[in-house]
């Protein structure tokens, strides 16, 4: 199983980093969600999830029985998730203010605001 | 000092954020929330600073108790409250320095509560002890930089908007991917605990953990605008009006930089562990070539504020070459450069903003004769520039004199002549300013008004030269007083150059491994997923 999560997480890493590569806004974007999917993906798997139990406690112990897996990853992957969705969602108001600006989807053509500055 | 007085640290500008946010219809109630609340901060943060000493050399605080290294260490010490206290310096002279010349747009706009939410993140950046915890603090101040750097909403400021928020996103991912796999590897994200791991495990070190080590450098030479990865800063710096712009440049890129100080020397670079010699080299490539061609760039530059810029960027590479020395002198000297830059980038930076609200330009070829007009204005840019520059007895002269003195003795020559070769060329690019914009004839776009005219050029500003004024006493004292702010950082880096007395101060607060059952600890040891099978 963890093998199928492993080529799940680099295909999206793949697909993220060919989409980073284009030159319209959109598919930028879009290319950095996925790599951040690609991201939360691997601190899944560094978690091991399917090796253990979940890691509750029963009443009277003092800790959960062996082997549980690590929750920890869980918290680390929830504040990301979150914190990249408040990014996307300022990059997609960023972008439709950009093309209104510029007038244009295509990174190439950004240069003229690069060039006044000199 | 009761150790949790940290949190407002942290809580007192998110407060005002929100405080700010509700009253944003009323300036002054803004402006008077915001003022009291810098100052509030900086006066708890000397507060804390003054009751450090030898039996306390940090403190430290974990949220909710939660021992350490399995909860979130937020720790105080001399390295990361004398940042601190810079840093709240500088807000609150670029606050005061923008009543004056920020645009009422843009002021009306949400400045106040944006300024207050990127001081949060700065401050939560220096003060956590956590890899994690240092991504959330990095997010919270990208956040607030991006939207101020819209705010206005112009070409150019969108289109370099976009860049930059680009460019930071993909710094961001890399950030969670390595802090993942760090903790995958090492089971710990705590800075202290992740030092104990290296040093206990010389020689021994976990597949990839040089890789890892370099990933996570790559996230922080990002946002300390490291060769090759600076290209994005002179571009952003440029379009952002020049009160931000200060705070940008002296803050933002300086959490990069923190970030290397705090962690490399201890755990990813540790002197003492073999196999991290590779970063420690590529940590001294870096450093030379980012010094060398920055200053180059800040030398050709025609365009005032690029020329700050690109100087900023060739000091970052002073700062990393502190760093690499790797011993007690060149920590404390790394400290006392960087304080010093740190106040003297963002004075240069309000400096320049006045200079365009005076003579409607920062174009080097557009502009003479400023000395002669404004000469409290081309004192001050001259007691700061020179202060870069390191002439004896202002605040930069002494930091690079131990550096250079350490990389001698240490026996980094090529280091040292880069250092050198770049101390000259920023006077030189210095100098050219001077000349050209300072002391030629009377030039400018605006400058043919008449004389006493009260908009555009002669309008009195007092409140943004009080912002520079500040700025300048305050590298006056740490250029006069080099010798006690100088043993001062020698105190604050020690943890630095003996990492034991950090990782003792953070771990010994609730030390679980010395709790009667260990059995706790023994079953989330890292190693556990990878010995027990399904």
């Amino acid at each position: 199983m963890n093998i199928i999560l492993a080529f799940c997480c680099g295909l999206l890493a793949a697909t993220g980093t060919y989409m980073l590569l284009r030159r319209s806004f959109v598919k930028l974007v879009i290319g950095l969600a996925l790599l951040s999917h690609a991201a939360n993906l691997l601190i899944y798997i560094v978690a091991s999830p399917l090796l253990g139990r979940p890691p509750l406690v029963r009443a009277g112990e003092t800790q959960p029985p062996a082997p549980f897996a690590d929750p920890l990853p869980g918290a680390l992957i929830l504040t990301a998730i979150v914190i990249s969705f408040g990014v996307v969602a300022f990059t997609i108001v960023l972008i439709k203010r950009t093309y209104e600006e510029i007038g244009t989807d295509d990174l190439d053509q950004m240069t003229s605001t690069d060039r006044d500055l000199c | 000092m009761n150790p949790n007085l940290i949190a407002l640290i942290v809580v007192i500008p998110l407060a005002t954020g929100v405080l700010c946010a509700l009253a944003r219809r009323s300036t002054p109630l803004c402006r008077f929330i915001g003022l009291t609340a810098l100052l509030a901060n900086l006066g708890l943060v000397l507060a804390m600073l003054g009751s450090l000493g030898a039996g306390q050399p940090m403190f430290v605080s974990m949220m909710g108790k939660w021992a350490p290294p399995f909860g979130i260490a937020i720790v105080f010490d001399g390295l990361s409250g004398t940042l601190l206290a810079i840093a709240l310096t500088v807000a609150v002279a670029a606050y005061i320095h923008s009543w004056n010349l920020l645009p009422r747009h843009i002021e009306h706009g949400w400045f106040h509560p944006l300024f207050h939410m990127l001081i949060l993140g700065v401050n939560f950046s220096f003060l956590t002890g956590d890899l994690f915890n240092l991504f959330v603090a990095f997010e919270i101040m990208l956040m607030a930089s991006y939207a101020l750097m819209c705010l206005g909403g112009t070409r150019q400021q969108m289109s370099q908007a976009f860049k930059y928020v680009l460019l930071n996103l993909v710094g961001s991912t890399v950030f969670v991917l390595t802090a993942g796999m760090i903790y995958g590897v090492t089971g710990t994200l705590n800075y202290a605990d992740l030092a104990r791991f290296v040093a206990e495990n010389e020689g021994a070190l976990p597949t990839g953990f040089q890789a890892l080590a370099v990933a996570l450098l790559f996230v922080f030479c990002l946002k300390a605008a490291v060769f090759p990865l600076w290209f994005w800063l002179p571009d952003t710096y440029h379009t952002l009006p020049s009160s931000i712009g200060a705070v940008f440049a002296a803050l933002l890129s300086k959490v990069g930089v923190y970030a290397v100080l705090r962690m490399y020397p201890m755990a990813f670079a540790n002197p003492g562990v073999d196999d991290l010699e590779l970063v420690r080299t590529i940590l001294a490539i870096l450093a030379g070539v980012t010094m060398v061609l920055a200053i180059l760039g800040a030398v050709g530059a025609t365009n005032l504020r690029r020329v700050v810029a690109m100087i900023l960027i060739a000091h970052v590479g002073y700062l990393i070459f502190g760093v690499t020395m790797m011993n007690a002198e060149s920590f404390a000297a790394t400290l006392h450069y960087m304080a010093q830059e740190m106040i003297i980038i963002a004075g240069l930076m309000l400096c320049i903003g006045l200079i365009e609200q005076r003579a409607g330009s920062v174009d080097l070829r557009e502009l003479g004769g400023l000395a002669r007009r404004y000469p409290l204005l081309s004192t001050m840019f001259f007691l700061l520039a020179m202060g870069l520059v390191g002439i004896p007895p202002l605040s930069g002269f002494y930091g690079k004199a131990v550096l250079l003195r350490e990389g001698a003795s240490s026996g980094a020559w090529w280091l040292v002549g880069a250092t050198t070769f770049t101390a000259v060329l920023t006077l030189v690019a210095i100098a050219r300013v001077w000349i050209t914009a300072f002391w030629s004839e009377l030039k400018g776009p605006l400058l043919d008004l008449p004389e006493g005219a009260k908009a555009g050029p002669d309008m009195p500003l007092p409140l943004a030269y009080a912002g520079i004024g500040l700025l300048v006493g305050v590298s006056l004292i740490l250029g006069f007083g080099a010798e006690r702010s100088y043993s001062w950082t020698q105190q604050a880096t020690a943890s630095l150059a003996t990492p034991s007395i950090y990782i003792d101060g953070v771990l010994d607060l609730n030390p679980i491994r010395d709790l009667p059952d260990n059995s706790t600890l023994a079953l989330i040891e890292p190693d556990l997923q990878h010995t027990v099978t399904p």
